[in-house]
């Protein structure tokens, strides 16, 4: 067979017990199978979606309850991208409890990272466009946080916003960050990620001399396995998309007046931990700071934090990445808990 | 390996069917286009057995969105009447001149009385302000009895010369003010137009507009009524009026045990005087659009708006009744005629007319200078004699209904 272009993206043989689903959770592979869901389904989107404050909402109402099979390809879409949160946030644990991240994979797994940033970054944005009742104290107060950055805030919100509080301008922009330019850089470092994992020398092993199992499967194994995962993923995404609809509520009629419905003020769940963060102090500091801090945390590990040795590598909770593992377990627990209080406090 | 993704497609398949299935149960969309929007509403697809509300707002013209607000597009119950105007009234006062309001339908030319909002929102019905510059007074709050608060802030528009007072401001009593006007603001603000009634049958109705307009009275509370009429029978008003008495001096609504059935012998209380019209006949047969919904200035009690007298219709010794021929086919007599059919009036006819000028426009004058009337909730049609020329010994300056109930009153 004549070698294409996905061949550079796809490896030929992996070693087998890296190819295991108790090592690898599929999450990487589930990754790339929920973006390319998000993707088609997202184009389909857009032939009815009208990105202006007063389009917005009954353009995604018709799409909702007129338009056939519409409510199914909008729930696919809402529904493959939190589950594209929660399966890049899984991915990231991997490799981190397994120590793969380690050298040459450093680089690697920082566009990894910032692929988890962009995923969240797309699904804010993407949160945005109902331009509902709904996300309405969402859209303030994440927004307002720029504003809160000493200095350079205002001048951020500006741009970001394109304009000094949320309006027209701002919906028209967040649609263009999150069709065009937030999908465009999230397909390029999608790509590469793939492209530097075979680059690395593919999955994280033991040297040749040290691996237990020498064994490797075949490209045609590993997409028959790649291909039962998919299938097992559209099975859980199709019931989730019919039976439980993405959320939308009363169309937004002016951002500066509320219309005085009842209206949820919760942040959309990947950010609750923000929410509750910023109870206790400072928006600068708890909104701003904090989350940057994780983010900084988590570059560091693979610099900074002692790594796992080679012969470790190719299995869970390595000995050598201890502290990593014990860092990132604290704050992936305390992020959490962060969530779980703030969703069953009242707000 | 094959097997498992076999049986995993075999899985798929039959999440597929699972999902297809339900999406074949989804209703069909009803559309509903209103010729008066233009815009497309779904509403009918759940709503489809709603009565039409009224002769004058038939739904293929106004649909249900301009009254009522809500989602038009949307096909989840929750998400369509998330946004609705005063749930299920949107007459409701807060809402009412988003719903009813608009210079083509209610809120229009006070010249041609199609300020009916403004008008509304001034009457001492929905200010209540009559009762509460009384209490006041009564207990000291205020030097006299000329209304400066009312339910909600409100003033006569701009334009128009004020005749009693120009604005109320919201009654909000404090703590500083005495026990009783407090209690009064606790127990007794429950008989005006923004007000939910009390529980009973025998006070169902809406608020707003629909507390008159919509016939709720002695129907279930919980089983809605889509109507709206002109044809208003004394049972709408008694869910207010003639319901009990005041104690005023524990600030208690006594209400009145027995259910009014027979309208002779039940209706008004024991010591009640009544001519045979007032029982016959109902409230809005002889009382005026401006007495019950206002006429757009702020008046401090009921008595400076409540106008008509027997005289009105029956005239004087020296007086006939006023009365007006219609000549304009655009006269307001025969649009009011046109909303509740009970007479076939038209250009030529003369009606009664009020002091003020208003038109008894169910009130018409026969060949032989006699009148007749018909009822506007009944249908009914009653005839009458003016008294100038009878042998009534009516003094020219005692008009009230008191001095007629001493010859004509009903004995029971």
């Amino acid at each position: 067979m004549r070698p294409s272009f996905f061949h550079h993206l796809h490896p030929p043989t992996i070693p087998a017990p890296q190819a295991r689903l108790r090592y690898t959770l599929g999450a990487g592979g589930l990754a790339v199978y929920l973006v390319l869901a998000i993707l088609i389904t997202g184009v389909l989107l857009m032939f009815y979606y009208v990105p202006t404050p007063e389009g917005a909402g009954p353009s995604i109402q018709v799409l909702t309850f007129l338009v056939p099979y519409g409510a199914l390809v909008r729930n696919l879409h809402y529904w493959a991208a939190q589950l594209l949160i929660g399966v890049v946030t899984l991915h990231m644990l991997r490799v981190i409890l397994t120590g793969a991240y380690a050298k040459p994979r450093r680089f690697n797994y920082l566009l990894g990272l910032s692929l988890l940033l962009l995923s969240l970054m797309l699904d804010f944005t993407g949160y945005v466009l109902r331009w509902d009742e709904g996300v309405r104290w969402a859209l303030v107060a994440g927004t307002n946080l720029v504003k809160s950055i000493p200095a350079l805030g205002p001048a951020l919100y500006t741009i970001l916003m394109g304009g000094s509080q949320p309006g027209a301008a701002t919906l028209t922009r967040f649609y263009a960050w999150h069709i065009f330019g937030l999908t465009l850089v999230l397909i390029i470092i999608g790509v590469w990620h793939l492209f530097r994992v075979r680059r690395d020398g593919g999955i994280a092993v033991p040297p040749p001399d040290k691996r237990s199992n020498s064994a490797r499967i075949s490209r045609f194994e590993l997409v028959r396995r790649e291909g039962l995962a998919a299938i097992l993923a559209t099975a859980v995404l199709l019931p989730l998309a019919a039976f439980i609809p993405a959320p939308l509520a009363a169309p937004m009629q002016s951002l500066t007046t509320p219309n005085g419905l009842v209206v949820d003020s919760r942040a959309p769940w990947f950010f609750l931990w923000v929410q509750q963060l910023l109870k206790f102090g400072n928006a600068f500091v708890m909104g701003v700071l904090v989350p940057l801090g994780v983010v900084v945390l988590l570059i560091a590990v693979p610099y900074l934090l002692p790594a796992a040795r080679p012969e470790e590598l190719g299995r869970w909770l390595p000995r050598g990445g201890r502290l990593a593992q014990v860092v990132t377990v604290l704050a992936a627990v305390l992020l959490l808990a962060l969530s779980i209080w703030s969703a069953l406090s009242s707000i | 390996m094959k097997r498992l993704i076999l049986v995993a497609s075999a899985f798929l398949l039959m999440t597929v069917l699972l999902v297809t299935w339900h999406f074949s149960r989804q209703p069909t969309p009803i559309v509903l286009t209103p010729t008066l929007t233009g815009q497309p509403e779904y509403c009918l697809t759940c709503h489809s057995d709603l009565p039409e509300i009224s002769a004058s707002h038939p739904v293929a013209t106004f649909g249900c969105v301009i009254c009522h607000g809500g989602e038009r597009l949307a096909l989840d119950a929750d998400l369509a009447h998330s946004s609705m105007r005063g749930g299920a009234n949107p007459s409701d006062l807060s809402v009412v001149q988003d719903s009813c309001g608009g210079s083509i339908c209610h809120s229009g030319d006070s010249a041609d009385q199609r300020d009916h909002i403004q008008r509304v929102l001034t009457s001492i019905q929905a200010t209540y302000a009559g009762a509460i510059a009384s209490i006041r007074y009564t207990y000291g709050a205020q030097p006299n009895l000329v209304a400066h608060q009312g339910i909600y802030p409100v003033e006569v528009d701009p334009g128009v010369p004020p005749l009693g007072v120009s604005s109320l401001a919201r009654f909000s009593p404090s703590a500083d003010d005495s026990p009783p006007i407090l209690t009064f603001a606790q127990n007794c603000l429950y008989c005006h137009l923004s007000a939910e009634p009390l529980e009973g049958t025998q006070y169902n109705r809406q608020t707003g507009c629909a507390a008159c307009h919509t016939p709720t009275a002695g129907k279930n509370p919980a089983a809605p009524v889509h109507q709206l009429s002109t044809s208003i029978p004394y049972t709408q008003c008694n869910t207010c009026h003639n319901r009990g008495n005041y104690d005023l001096r524990d600030m208690q609504f006594i209400a009145r045990q027995d259910h009014p059935n027979d309208r002779l012998n039940d209706y008004y209380q024991p010591i009640a005087q009544f001519t045979r019209c007032e029982w016959t006949l109902d409230c809005v047969d002889c009382h005026t659009r401006q007495e019950a919904m206002g006429d757009g200035h702020i008046y401090s009690n009921q008595k400076e708006i409540q106008y008509v007298q027997c005289r009105t219709c029956h005239g004087t010794l020296t007086e006939l009744p006023k009365t007006r021929t219609i000549t304009d086919s655009n006269d307001i007599a025969l649009k009011l005629a046109f909303l509740n059919p009970v007479i076939d009036l038209k250009v030529g006819d003369t009606i009664i007319v009020t002091d003020r000028g208003e038109p008894l426009w169910n009130v018409r004058q026969l060949a032989d200078g006699t009148f007749e009337e018909f009822g506007k909730a009944t249908g009914q049609r009653f005839t009458f004699n003016p008294v100038m020329g009878t042998a009534c010994e009516q003094k020219p300056d005692e008009q009230a209904s008191q001095y007629c109930h001493e010859c004509h009153v009903v004995e029971r």
